[in-house]
């Protein structure tokens, strides 16, 4: 089943003197419970299109479909909905919000979406315990290493139970022990819950992971090769 | 997590940024009060001491007399209108008088004064002159009698010295200005009083006497007992001179008025200037002093006097002083102006620094799903936060400021005083009871701060998301 089409989609990026084709012509399609990867080098397009696939930002031309719906056609407050429902987010830079606990900044979207307090208490729970932080509920993403506060995100994006998540070099700022034990626990919960990730990353350690890989360059998909 | 948890945490998270700028709020919001209230205060002060010690609210006159006070611009006291006048249900009483000018001597000296016929006992319903007697001095005799007094501290001999032929009404302006507290004044207090006291009589109806303005009485050199010379010209030109002895010095807290104020028994002014049974002014003591009491006793009271009068009230006869004032308080107003726009410039500031720090932070939240406008009330809630505990802080402390000043108005001394004095001013600084000027700086500063948050609403409903997650 198909939770993502990208298709013929371009971002051209019109500066004073120079247009830059930052995505040439990409189509891609993603099935549910993907782990896939994306690759390149910097300045290949890889972020570009994720923000493009995340609703972030608008392609020039093409159209990018998730689960039927054209995101450009979306007004603005009815994609920030559409995000909210739909797309989970992993930064490189965690992106917690620095005033909640962990456990309130895994609620955060469950609270937007308003989610019973059971309801709530319980999936934040679980998702902790999947990321081996369900004794660290109560600390503030200043009390955590970078490992830990990106475990949280992890936890926050696949809260809602979304249709995929987004990962954009998710362990760039991480150490391998935690590179690692963050793959183990995207992977087993790829599995269990089987909400499709893909990951815009340069990181080796992902790419072995993912079953998934598109190779992206100068804007093009230049492979994409499925592991058995 | 609701919006209000949310909003008041992000308040401390940079707890000193926070409360550097409430405080700011504060100050900008103690002051406003502070300065508003002493300045109404003082507005009020002066006009009470200009109305209650000279004009009065409402005065009837001869309908040229105020453009040209001579004595035959007068009318005649019409006991008819006197009792039409009482049955109005805001005048209290009226109180006739007669005013005009003349030359006083005193050996070399001379000056032109202010004499104003009064009736003594009717009087005390409005200036109350009996009240304002001189009943202390510092003359050098009184000094002398002080400084060979082995009881009294060396502090406040020499202190006396430098009040050298101050007068006072009361013995409490005495004792503070020879620096006496209130635990040695049972015990220096009588004594100076003693050495002080100065001895004045009354003056009566039919009765030739005087009482005179203390400054008027230092500089014609003139005491109790002495006597003065007036010179001027009656009704119909005819020739006004007579000589009265001096009953009482008076001090009134109008510097202008005390310094040419020459007081007679009305009947002995009228035949001084030989106009016997007229008056130039009437004036009212009003039971309801308010603007709109007084305009409307003023359109009751038009209506009964004859032709050849006129109704006038205290804005007109006072209309220097309510101009300066008007001028002082357009200053003040500017004053206040400028001090909201520093601190606004002070709260913008920090809202401009909040915005540029959190502008990644607010590029995430929109993309895992908050709407803009929820984003844009947390950050409202935030700045009323920081306003609202600025703004409390900063009346409640103006308040209890403002009403201990509205009971113990801040009275200056020695130099200071003397260049208020210098200046036509009572060296007083009077509060203004807590009144609607409160709610009106209270509006501004909040106003203030909830235009400062226009920037932010500008930047996260302009934001794109993807430049945000960049910052």
């Amino acid at each position: 089943m198909k939770v993502l089409e990208i298709k013929n989609v371009h971002k051209i990026y019109n500066s004073s003197e120079v247009k830059v084709h930052a995505v040439n012509d990409i189509s891609l399609d993603f099935e549910k419970g993907e782990f896939a990867a994306i690759v390149g080098p910097s300045g290949s397009g890889k972020t570009t299109l994720l923000n493009m696939i995340g609703g972030l930002d608008t392609p020039t031309e093409g159209e990018i479909m998730v689960d039927n719906t054209n995101l450009a056609r979306l007004k603005s407050s009815a994609l920030i909905d559409f995000r909210m429902r739909n797309i989970g987010f992993v930064f490189q830079s965690y992106n917690l919000i620095p005033v909640l606990t962990a456990k309130e900044n895994v609620e955060f979207i469950m609270s937007l979406q308003k989610w019973n307090k059971k309801e709530k208490d319980d999936r934040t729970f679980e998702l902790l315990k999947a990321v081996g932080l369900e004794d660290r509920v109560n600390s503030r993403p200043s009390k955590l290493s970078g490992g830990q506060q990106q475990r949280v995100a992890v936890a926050r994006a696949l809260a809602s139970k979304p249709k995929f998540v987004l990962a954009d070099e998710p362990t760039a700022n991480l150490d391998s022990k935690s590179t690692e034990t963050l793959l183990d626990i995207m992977e087993e919960l790829n599995k269990e819950e089987g909400i499709t990730f893909i990951f815009s990353t340069h990181d080796a350690r992902v790419v072995k992971k993912a079953r998934r890989v598109i190779t992206v360059e100068d804007g093009k998909v230049i492979s994409d090769e499925r592991k058995k | 997590m609701n919006n209000l948890k949310l909003a008041w945490r992000n308040l401390w998270r940079n707890r000193r940024r926070t409360l550097i700028t409430s405080a700011s709020i504060f100050f900008a919001v103690f002051f406003a009060l502070v300065m508003r209230s002493i300045q109404l205060g003082s507005y009020d002060h002066m006009y009470k001491n200009a109305i209650e010690s000279y004009t009065g609210y409402i005065q009837v006159q001869h309908k040229d007399f105020w453009d040209e006070k001579i004595v035959d611009n007068t009318f005649a006291y019409d006991q008819h209108l006197e009792q039409q006048l009482l049955a109005d249900k805001n005048v209290e009483s009226t109180i006739p008088r007669f005013e005009s000018f003349a030359l006083a001597s005193n050996g070399p000296q001379t000056k032109g004064v202010l004499v104003m016929g009064v009736d003594p006992e009717k009087e005390k319903h409005l200036s109350n002159v009996s009240d304002k007697m001189v009943k202390y001095r510092l003359s050098p005799e009184a000094i002398e009698k002080i400084q060979l007094d082995p009881d009294q501290p060396e502090k406040v001999k020499e202190l006396a010295v430098l009040f050298e032929n101050s007068a006072y009404t009361s013995n409490s302006r005495l004792q503070l200005d020879l620096g006496i507290d209130d635990k040695k004044a049972s015990e220096l207090m009588p004594a100076i009083e003693a050495h002080t006291a100065s001895k004045n009589g009354s003056i009566h109806m039919g009765e030739p006497g005087v009482w005179v303005g203390d400054k008027l009485s230092q500089y014609l050199q003139l005491g109790i007992g002495d006597t003065i010379v007036l010179i001027s010209q009656g009704y119909h030109a005819t020739t006004a001179a007579g000589k009265y002895e001096i009953k009482g010095i008076v001090k009134i807290p109008l510097p202008d008025i005390d310094n040419k104020i020459v007081y007679l028994p009305l009947d002995i002014c009228q035949g001084l200037f030989n106009a016997e049974g007229n008056l130039t002014s009437l004036a009212l003591a009003v039971n309801d002093n308010g603007d709109k009491d007084i305009a409307q006793t003023v359109q009751r009271i038009s209506a009964l006097i004859p032709e050849d009068q006129r109704v006038m009230e205290w804005r007109e006869m006072n209309e220097v002083m309510v101009s300066q004032m008007d001028a002082d308080d357009k200053g003040g107003q500017i004053m206040l102006g400028i001090l909201y726009l520093v601190i606004a410039f002070g709260v913008f500031g920090t809202v401009l620094m909040l915005t540029a720090e959190r502008k990644r932070e607010f590029g995430v939240l929109v993309a895992i799903g908050m709407q803009k406008k929820k984003l844009a009330s947390i950050m409202t809630m935030e700045m009323l936060f920081i306003g609202l505990i600025g703004i409390l802080a900063g009346a409640l402390v103006a308040s209890m400021v403002i009403l201990y000043g509205v009971e113990h108005p801040i009275i200056f001394k020695g130099e200071t005083a003397k260049i208020f004095e210098e200046y036509g001013m009572e060296p007083k600084m009077a509060f203004w009871n807590i009144d609607t000027y409160y709610i009106w700086q209270m509006v501004i500063v909040a106003f203030m701060v909830l235009l400062s948050i226009v920037y932010p609403m500008r930047k996260i409903f302009g934001m794109k998301v993807v430049n945000a997650l960049r910052a």
